[in-house]
């Protein structure tokens, strides 16, 4: 099977939709060239002509480790959160990253909330556990407030725009080339992007079968 | 006699019959062993070299896997350590190289490995162990084809100098948990590589570096430099080669295993064909053993036979010298039932037909005049004949009944053989041939079979030689007290058909003729008493004696009676004298003879 995946990113203003004076709003489906739906992209818009204003959440942001997975699998957000991972299982994790962005590692812990961590600069930053090999999950700390991950139906809906120029980022794990393009949103615009993407193969590491003990093949 | 033909036999035998035989049965049996040898020669060479081709493929195949093996197991344990998380982090962390440094020959002695390298994400290398450098295009290469690795545990193979030794290197992702950064591993191909796979195999193994020398080896040193100082150059499409090396011949397959920016390593299987041949050297060992054994077999088979076909042959030429010296006694011993028995028989009864025509030849000497038994040989027994002009003799014993009855069966049969032997001599002597004896009677011819001008006198000459002869014969009996013997001679001349007469089995020169009857008649004529004579001639005898001994003369009146015929005589001395006794009718002819008394 040829590994490479097309996607194409259609990014539309929805006009339908209420709009705030002075709103943009758009709805990004991200698909494959079979016409495949794909979850769990980030979609991103970066405002290049205003400095915008990054209100992290009061409250961390949760990665559970449930059932020796992380959930959920991508996590954009805003520099400057602050995120906890809460181990749901009855045994202990180790989860870690190495990524420029956030080199971290917290010591093995039982169940329980656990640390909360900072993430104070923009990158990916990929989580590991230690002691189970196939669990990996990704946190994307953006430095712009307009951001949302593709659900099932690969639609990510992006609303409260205000006009202006903005650097589209589409980000996807398995992503070969960084897909950026501007893209200009004005109020009650309607614009449409078609960004072609390969991804590498999904060759990720599998879990082992249930009843052996770990480790992967 | 045997010392004398010694040598010739010698000589002879190169060329006789017996030695062509032995020649070619041998010539035929040691062909078909050379043959024989030749192909099993062939066909075990061409089976060895098969043979090897097969094992130095299987060879090959064995060091792939060998090598794959290695390279899975170092891979496993590379990925292994890698996921330590103690040492994860040191692969990201730039400051943390030395610790990485540090941290590579435990992880090196863990897996067993001759080298450890790690390197960054981008290639760079950020630590090795032992220190040295492996070439950056061939790490390129085996990161972009481990990133071309689809599979849940990516990794790439190849070869590399490092520090002028060659290795294998597998490499493998660091994960953290997407690839952070990359663990090369390696171990030598070295003599201890060459020599397992050679205790697995059989095959010898020679690894060069691309100026040709030696990199591992599982031979003796001087042997694998023997071998790349050879031509042989590796080659793309495994073919088979052979190498001369000292007193033995390898096979080669060659294969060049890529080691990077331009570099390579060439791997050399070989196997000794010599050693492969052992089993098939002992097979033609003992092929040639079983071939000289047949050839000696061969040769003593074709002795006996030639021999048993030579002797006979010899025996029945020596016996041809026997029969060519006149020996028809000595026998011919050879018996046999085959086709030299039936020559053996031929030739008995060859010596049979020869004992008996030289028999035939001397009892015709003794029965028959030499004349006609010469005439007999030369001319060959044959029917028919020719009519022509003979003079015939006709003498007969008077009183022979009277003797017999004095004389014992024996002594009459001797006196008979002298009185016989007397008179055919004095015929012979006049150049008549004896017809043949009837009892005590003598038929004598002249002119026949050798034709003769003078036939007549000749004939009368024999007749006054036979009267001459028995005076004598008488005189010698009465010495011997035996009475006296006296003859009747009859003596005609005509045209008489002359030849071999008789059945095709038995001959006799003969003639037939109303004048032989004339002749007969005239020897019965000389017992009357008033001829007083013991000779009497035909007129015609008389014609024919005139005519050939004085030609031109007048003829002696001897058709008349009335005239003088002693007047009438030849002055020659040599005419007899002729007294016409007038005429006499003979049976069966019309005409009277007239006859003659001659004196
Ligand atoms: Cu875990």
């Amino acid at each position: 099977m040829n590994s490479r995946f097309l996607f194409f990113v259609i990014a539309a203003l929805a006009a339908h939709l209420p709009l705030a004076a002075d709103q943009g709003s758009v709805q990004v489906t991200v698909k494959d060239n079979k016409g495949q739906s794909v979850a769990d992209a980030v979609v991103s818009l970066l405002p290049l002509d205003t400095k915008p204003i990054l209100a992290p959440l009061a409250e961390p942001v949760i990665i559970n480790q449930r059932d020796q997975e992380f959930e959920p699998l991508v996590t954009p957000v805003i520099v400057g959160t602050r995120i906890a991972f809460p181990n749901r299982d009855a045994i202990r994790h180790q989860v870690y990253s190495l990524s420029k962005a956030k080199r971290f590692e917290i010591p093995l812990y039982g169940p329980g909330v656990g640390e909360t961590l900072l993430f104070d600069r923009a990158g990916v930053v990929a989580l590991g556990c230690n002691i189970h090999e196939w669990m990996t999950a990704y946190i994307i700390v953006l430095e712009t407030p307009f951001f949302m991950k593709t659900q099932a139906d690969g639609l990510a809906a992006l609303a409260a725009l205000p006009p202006g120029r903005y650097r589209l980022d589409v980000w996807h794990s398995r992503l070969v080339h960084e897909a950026t393009r501007e893209v200009i949103i004005a109020s009650s615009d309607v614009a449409a992007q078609t960004i072609a993407i390969t991804l590498r193969p999904n060759t990720g590491k599998r879990r082992a079968p249930d009843g052996l003990g770990g480790g992967y093949k | 006699m045997a010392v004398t033909n010694n040598a010739p036999t010698v000589i002879a035998r190169r060329h006789s019959f017996a030695a062509k035989l032995l020649t070619l049965l041998v010539g035929l049996v040691a062909a078909a062993q050379i043959a024989t040898w030749l192909i099993v020669s062939r066909d075990n060479l061409r089976e060895a070299r098969s043979l090897i081709e097969a094992d130095l493929r299987h060879a090959t195949l064995a060091f792939t896997n060998i090598v794959k093996d290695r390279n899975n197991l170092l891979g496993d344990g590379g990925t292994t350590a890698a996921r330590d998380y103690a040492i994860k982090p040191l692969f990201t962390d730039p400051d943390e190289v030395a610790t990485l440094a540090s941290a590579l020959p435990s992880i090196a002695g863990s897996i067993h490995a001759d080298l450890v390298v790690a390197l960054a994400l981008d290639g760079h290398t950020l630590a090795s162990a032992p220190a040295g450098e492996i070439p950056g295009g061939v790490l390129r290469k085996l990161i972009a084809a481990a990133e071309l690795d689809e599979s849940p545990t990516p990794r790439a193979t190849g070869y590399a100098y490092h520090r002028d030794r060659l290795h294998s290197l597998v490499l493998v992702p660091v994960r953290a948990p997407d690839t952070v950064a990359w663990l090369v591993l390696g171990f030598r191909i070295d003599n201890a590589l060459a020599s397992t796979l050679h205790e697995q195999t059989g095959i010898d193994l020679t690894f060069a570096d691309p100026q040709h020398r030696v990199v591992a080896t599982s031979l003796p040193a001087l042997k694998a430099r023997t071998l790349l100082a050879s031509p042989l150059r590796p080659t793309t499409d495994a073919a088979l080669a052979t190498v001369p090396l000292g007193d033995d011949t390898a096979l080669v397959v060659s294969r060049l295993l890529p080691a990077g920016d331009g570099l390579h390593a060439s791997l050399y299987l070989q196997y000794s064909l010599e050693e492969k041949l052992v089993p098939a050297r002992r097979t033609e060992r003992i092929l040639l053993l079983v071939s000289l054994g047949s050839l000696v077999f061969a040769i003593l088979l074709g002795l006996g036979f030639a021999r048993r076909l030579s002797q006979p042959i010899e025996q029945l030429a020596a016996h041809t010298r026997v029969i060519a010296r006149g020996d028809y006694i000595t026998p011919l011993t050879l018996q046999r039932t085959d086709e030299l028995g039936r020559l053996a028989d031929a030739f008995r009864a060859m010596t049979a037909g020869l004992a008996e025509r030289d028999r035939v030849r001397d009892l015709l000497d003794k029965n028959v005049s030499p004349e006609v038994a010469a005439q007999l040989l030369r001319d060959g027994a044959t029917l028919g004949g020719q009519e022509r002009e003979v003079t015939i003799l006709f003498a007969d014993l008077r009183g022979f009944t009277t003797l017999s009855e004095k004389l014992t069966p024996q002594e009459l049969l001797t006196l008979l053989n002298r009185y016989l032997d007397r008179m055919s001599a004095a015929i012979e002597a006049h150049g008549g041939v004896i017809d043949k004896f009837i009892g005590d009677a003598i038929m004598a011819l002249f002119g026949a079979p050798v034709p003769q001008s003078d036939a007549a006198n000749r004939a009368l000459d024999a007749a006054l030689a036979m009267e001459k002869a028995l005076v004598q014969l008488n005189a010698e009996l009465a010495a011997e007290g035996i009475a006296p013997l006296a003859i009747g001679i009859g003596v005609n001349t005509a045209r008489v058909v002359a030849g071999n007469i008789g059945s095709s089995r038995r001959l006799n020169y003969s003639v037939i003729g109303d004048g032989v009857n004339v002749a007969s008649r005239l020897q019965s004529l000389t017992r009357t008493a008033e001829y007083r004579t013991s000779l009497i001639a035909s007129a015609a005898t008389l014609a024919a004696c005139c005519q050939k001994s004085s030609l031109g003369a007048p003829p002696a009146s001897s058709a008349s009676p009335g005239s003088s015929p002693s007047s009438a005589s030849s002055p020659s001395s040599a005419l007899p004298t002729f007294r016409p006794l007038g005429t006499v009718p003979v049976k069966g002819r019309a005409e009277p003879v007239v006859i003659f008394a001659v004196e």
